[in-house]
């Protein structure tokens, strides 16, 4: 058991909506984001992809702020995502002195780059800037219409890179450098990591079926979701209502391959145990597994051995909710973990969208959507190179 | 909560200078090339050519300093590998651009799977058969510096005991040549823009072999000096060192009139009267430079001494014998860290 990390605020932007209002219709109503490619300019529009409905200048207009030729798509999704998170934990400007971020990215301003690549020899200044626009260039842009943050961070561990900006803002406030640290991750879509990610031939011609025995792969996504985790004593002092609290996490690495899962997920296994060892639960305190589940056939397959290894027989309810989203890849961690608020929040079990057939050997998601009263969420993000992560989220309910 | 102390264990570095040695510290390799690659090692006494083949420089870099800190040590497997790299594979990501200006239909998978900012620290795992903590920290000239914190963090939580604690940077003419137009690199006067690879232990526990105590790592926005003197003074406390104590300030100084500036600024505020030390005209400048302040700082503590070639002579005071290296590193003239190492 460790002290208690409250949750005071939460913002999230994904294919299913912009803002927790959107996002709880659209999974209620089990309407899926994912459909025809419209803003993302790819020669694959045969590909189906989860794109944020909104165009880059109206987001800037969302956001009220004066357009600028170096805004990423990234950096724009994130701040929608922040403000809302900001907001509700009631964080204004001026108390961003003692308020830290931790971002994460991987494709950070590939929108920008991969558009003026080929001029780069030739190019000036300001396009200089679009070819070199780093990781943390995406999270200094992302925070600087909101005031000076007591400090910056970026994380980048391609699928599992929000979660693990969690594991990190948590520790801050574990080990008393910070009372509050602002949490997540954003993507969007881009040419690079949509080629990318066809080349390795995981990318599903229909929509994505996770977990189904048919699926084909996964669909991208693109978005942004940050938490604000708080510590009892600034809850207390502030006098703010907890969303929920991180009750748990864990990190390991699956050390098999670097795009692939290993046949029995050992790295997953080992999250999910840490992350269960911390929050002093056994596995049977877990009432809803919010799935990596990204549709490939090889992480789903993997994904099911962790999770039957951990939970025997007695197997949770578990869902993918990339079904709505797609693969929102470095933010898909937040984005979940928004979810899962809202299911705790609202007692309700995230369904499983396009599951048609049980797959060999694996786990057999939700599918009919479920009233249910949640206490304790396990939610999984891996990434590349075995880098896999797992958080709880839990609720006290009075 | 019980605070363990922290220990380098072993640092290891390939650059500009002699590869895995400390030769540096008596005969630097000086250059005044505008953009230079890393020396190389022999990689065949801990790669198997045809595995090296396979490997991109960055990783193939990575490993070695990495294999060679594990030997050094005897540690197999770390609860911990934690890196730091703000541009990552660079090479396959602009292969993978440069087919996309092609077309976008015939990708290779490889410059892909390549390109994200983690496939180094996960090389390292995936070599290394470790199942530990893993984690990548991309916050420019901060990323090293995060990767430190956290592995002081975990420490400090009690969560970890050991830590493969790495800095990792490559460079292309093209990515330098954008920079340049960009001013962080290229500009007259400048140091160097180089590639780096540093690895090293950290270790709760003390050993013969030690380098140095890690007494103390914070971070922050430079918008607020007051919070920076504070860690400083809190810092000091910890390590039982008034500011005399302190026996020399080490910044990133690299030649460029802005950067400098902000340095010059930074150490006005925390010690103005100590003796200055620097190292980006050794090691070059790139966004995990920082790594090869602390590795630089690290030896001199281990050896006792702080050669010449490390003092900024824009400062008379000099520090023969170092007991302790405070490190100073900003990032945009927005961010900052600060590091005491002391001598064990």
């Amino acid at each position: 058991m460790i002290e208690p990390i409250y949750i005071t605020g939460a913002g999230v932007v994904s294919a299913i909506g912009v803002g927790k209002e959107q996002t709880l219709s659209a999974l209620n109503a089990g309407t899926t984001g994912i459909g025809t490619m419209t803003y993302l300019d790819s020669c694959h529009r045969d590909i189906p992809v989860g794109e944020v409905k909104l165009s880059n200048d109206e987001m800037v207009q969302m956001l009220g702020v004066d357009n600028d030729p170096l805004f990423t798509r990234t950096a724009l999704l994130g701040r929608l995502a922040l403000r809302e998170a900001l907001d509700q934990a009631g964080l204004t400007r001026d108390r961003l002195t003692d308020v830290h971020l931790v971002s994460s990215t991987t494709v950070g301003g590939m929108d920008l780059r991969e558009q003026n690549h080929a001029q780069e020899k030739t190019c000036d200044r300001l396009h200089a800037l679009m070819g070199t626009h780093s990781c943390g260039n995406s999270t200094q842009m992302i925070a600087a219409q909101f005031g000076q943050f007591a400090s910056l961070s970026t994380v980048s561990t391609a699928c599992s890179s929000a979660t693990n900006a969690v594991i990190t803002g948590a520790n801050m406030l574990r080990c008393g450098l910070a009372d509050i640290v602002v949490v997540g991750g954003s993507e969007c879509l881009s040419r690079f990591h949509l080629n990318g990610f066809n080349a390795l031939m995981i990318l599903d011609r229909q929509q994505c079926r996770p977990f189904d025995r048919d699926r084909a792969g996964l669909n991208l996504g693109e978005g942004a979701a940050y938490l604000v985790l708080e510590s009892a004593r600034s809850v207390e002092e502030r006098g703010v209502t907890p969303l929920c609290r991180l009750a748990g996490y864990g990190n390991a690495c699956d050390a098999f391959h670097q795009t692939a899962s290993s046949p029995d997920g050992e790295g997953a296994y080992l999250a999910m145990s840490q992350a269960l060892e911390m929050a002093g639960m056994k596995p049977g305190d877990i009432d809803y597994v919010n799935a990596h589940g990204t549709g490939t056939p090889n992480n789903d397959l993997s994904e099911s051995q962790a999770i039957k290894r951990l939970f025997g027989s007695d197997i949770p309810p578990v869902s993918s909710t990339k079904s709505f989203t797609g693969h929102t890849t470095s933010a898909s961690g937040t984005i979940e973990a928004v979810f899962c608020l809202l299911a705790l929040q609202h007692h309700f079990l995230p369904v499983n969208l396009n599951w048609h057939n049980a797959m060999d050997d694996g786990i057999i998601p939700v599918i009919e959507p479920r009233q249910a009263d949640l206490r304790n969420i396990l939610s999984n993000a891996f990434g590349f190179g075995g880098n896999d992560s797992s958080l709880i989220f839990t609720i006290d309910h009075a | 909560m019980s605070q363990p102390n922290m220990y380098i264990q072993a640092a290891e570095q390939l650059s500009i200078q002699q590869p895995l040695s400390q030769q540096w510290m008596s005969e630097p390799v000086l250059t005044d090339h505008l953009l230079t690659t890393a020396m190389a090692p022999n990689y065949r006494d801990f790669i198997d050519p045809r595995e090296a083949r396979r490997m991109g420089g960055l990783i193939k870099r990575a490993l070695v300093t990495t294999l060679k800190v594990l030997r050094d040590t005897g540690i197999e497997h770390p609860d911990a590998f934690i890196t730091g790299t703000s541009i990552g594979s660079l090479v396959y990501t602009e292969r993978l651009l440069d087919a996309l200006d092609e077309s976008e239909e015939a990708i290779s998978p490889t410059y892909f799977m390549q390109s994200p900012h983690n496939t180094v620290g996960s090389a390292l795992a995936i070599f290394t058969h470790s199942h530990g903590y893993n984690t990548t920290y991309s916050h420019g000239a901060c990323s090293f510096d995060w990767a430190v914190m956290d592995a002081w963090m975990q420490m400090r939580l009690g969560k970890i005991h050991t830590a493969l604690v790495g800095g990792y940077e490559e460079m292309t003419q093209n990515c330098f040549e954008l920079l340049q137009k960009a001013g962080y690199v290229g500009q007259p006067g400048m140091v160097p823009c180089a590639e780096m690879s540093m690895s090293m232990m950290l270790n709760t526990q003390c050993s013969d072999n030690c380098l140095c105590q890690l007494s103390g790592v914070a971070m922050g926005n430079l918008a607020y000096r007051e919070r920076m003197r504070q860690q400083l003074a809190q810092m000091l406390e910890a390590a039982h060192l008034s500011t005399t104590g302190v026996s020399a300030v080490m910044t990133g100084k690299n030649g460029n009139p802005d950067n400098d500036a902000c340095y010059d600024g930074i150490v006005a505020d925390l010690l103005p009267d100590a003796p200055l030390l620097r190292y980006k005209h050794l090691f070059g400048e790139n966004y995990t430079a920082s790594a090869m302040g602390v590795y630089a700082a690290a030896h001199c503590l281990a050896q006792g001494r702080i050669p010449d070639c490390l003092h900024d002579n824009n400062r008379p005071a000099r520090c023969i014998k170092p007991s302790a290296i405070l490190l100073v590193n900003q990032m945009d003239q927005q961010e900052y860290s600060l590091m005491l190492l002391t001598k064990i």
